[in-house]
């Protein structure tokens, strides 16, 4: 069932998500125009024309990272939480399958505005040179990692796509756990969840402060420095890349289990 | 086995009680109307069946089941809102019902659908309020479910369409399931019902045969409502 909940959630969103793309596609082939030269001829129109293709490009970027974000939020509250809420809460679906849907489609748009403004960048210089320009020095970059530290710089690489996808996750999470405390109440849902959604982000601020504070204190620390001392950077830049994919899936789980516990026991449709 | 069954039955939103110690029984092959004036409790006895409301005590079985992911393959449920997303054309509909329910008859909804005129690629947001409303009710009788839930399926609609409705209830269900009809408008639902329920201030007054209401008080189930709800 969670296949077919995806189907359906990648259908809802990429009529919104897919034109979007177009769009950022097309303003950077303009934005392509003024890096070809429009801004070095001698009339002012076009250096005008040039200079609104190229914000035209960035306000498209911005658009396309705005909108994943909006899109990963109201899809949330319109499909679960709103009048849809009647058809999708009584779907032979667990809630799991539900809240994962909407995870895995939020995370996967999330990759897709990275990849679609990494294309409209490569679109916009179109010169292949500065392409590879690019690629070369990605390549050059992680080669010089791997050889300075000896260890595996695609591991890095494995360890940076996994901590972006959690944090995606826990980002998301966040929200819907701000949304679904907030429609348990029977008045005023939406102030509700935005009160809860700041409630949220103080207490998981306040308890990280708390805990590097008692980590400080205590003597745990000082003797995992002490362990970790003798490893090599690269080793130490692993843990620290493991303790923080840790620290995601944590602050996950949390939101996750409120979100799950009110959608299961507090839901209250208007 | 009763469709649906409960014993006990309550529900407080705070300090109001929505529902309050009801007992009751539904067997199968049954028209029963679920009646009462407006805010007595009809929707939310209905949204607890369905599993969109936890009970503050007493239970509540569906097919012998606690209403959840195995009772709702087994319900078929009309809102009294619109809930099908407006943004689906019919014919995304009609996957989308056809994907999530075995029992989905979807020659059955296409030959509805054609019957009111309505074109495949034709955008829900696109219909009528009146449409979506007769597309909705399609989509949830072409299910061959155990128990059709329908809340309030002719408030709000002209004299034509709740004739539609009533019709494509009574033409489109499984004898050997069971209907709970919630309305408070008797008049118009009386002729199909086999059993009423009236339900007020969250307590059930009564649960009778439509035939034993005619023979015993020698009046129409109408009339019985108007003298027992009587302002």
């Amino acid at each position: 069932m969670l296949r077919k909940l995806l189907k359906h959630e990648f259908r809802a969103t990429a009529r919104i998500m897919g034109p979007l793309y177009l769009v950022l596609l097309i303003t950077a082939l303009g934005a392509n125009l003024t890096t070809r030269g429009l801004l070095a001829t001698r009339y002012r129109l076009l250096d005008l024309v040039g200079v609104l293709l190229v914000m035209a490009f960035f306000i498209a970027i911005v658009g396309v990272c705005v909108m994943s974000m909006v899109v990963m939020v109201r899809r949330f509250y319109q499909n679960l939480l709103r009048d849809e809420g009647y058809l999708m809460m009584t779907l032979p679906v667990s809630i799991h399958q539900q809240v994962w849907s909407k995870l895995i489609v939020s995370a996967v748009w999330f990759a897709a505005t990275f990849l679609a403004v990494m294309l409209a960048f490569c679109v916009m210089a179109l010169d292949v040179s500065i392409v590879e320009g690019f690629a070369q020095a990605a390549r050059t970059i992680l080669q010089e990692i791997t050889a300075y530290y000896a260890l595996n710089g695609a591991a890095l690489m494995g360890e940076l796509l996994l901590l972006a996808f959690f944090g995606c996750c826990a980002m998301c999470l966040h929200f819907y756990a701000a949304l679904a405390v907030g429609h348990s109440f029977s008045n005023h849902k939406m102030a509700w969840s935005v009160l809860w959604y700041f409630v949220f982000s103080f207490a998981s601020q306040f308890l990280f402060g708390a805990l590097m504070l008692l980590m400080d204190e205590l003597p745990l620390l000082n003797w995992v420095g002490g362990l970790v001392a003798g490893w090599s950077a690269m080793a130490q830049t692993h843990l620290l890349m493991v303790l923080m994919i840790a620290g995601c899936v944590v602050y996950g789980a949390v939101f996750y289990v409120v979100t799950v516990w009110f959608l299961k026991r507090h839901l209250d449709l208007e | 086995m009763p469709v649906l069954e409960c014993k006990g039955l309550t529900k407080r939103y705070g300090s109001v009680q929505a529902l309050s110690n009801v007992d009751l029984t539904v067997e199968p092959g049954r028209i029963v109307g679920l009646l009462g004036p407006n805010g007595s409790g009809k929707t939310t006895f209905i949204k607890l069946a369905n599993g969109l409301l936890t009970p503050s005590a007493g239970t509540l079985t569906v097919c012998g089941v606690q209403p959840g992911k195995e009772s709702r393959a087994a319900v078929s449920y009309l809102p009294e809102r619109t809930a099908i997303p407006t943004w689906m054309s019919a014919q995304q509909l009609l996957d989308f019902y056809g994907d999530f329910y075995q029992d989905f008859r979807r020659d059955a909804a296409e030959e509805m659908l054609e019957h009111l005129g309505i074109q495949p690629r034709q955008r829900i947001k696109q219909m009528s309020k009146g449409t979506r409303e007769k597309v909705q009710l399609i989509m949830v009788m072409s299910r061959a479910a155990k128990l059709y839930l329908l809340d309030e399926p002719i408030g709000g609609v002209d004299p034509a369409t709740r004739d539609y409705i009533l019709s494509t209830i009574i033409g489109n269900y499984d004898p050997e399931a069971s209907v709970i009809i919630s309305t408070h408008l008797i008049s118009d639902v009386e002729k199909v019902l086999d059993e009423v329920i009236f339900i007020d201030r969250g307590q059930v007054v009564l649960q009778s045969s439509v035939d034993e209401i005619r023979e015993e008080k020698g009046m129409s189930v109408d009339a019985l409502f108007r003298e027992v709800f009587r302002c």
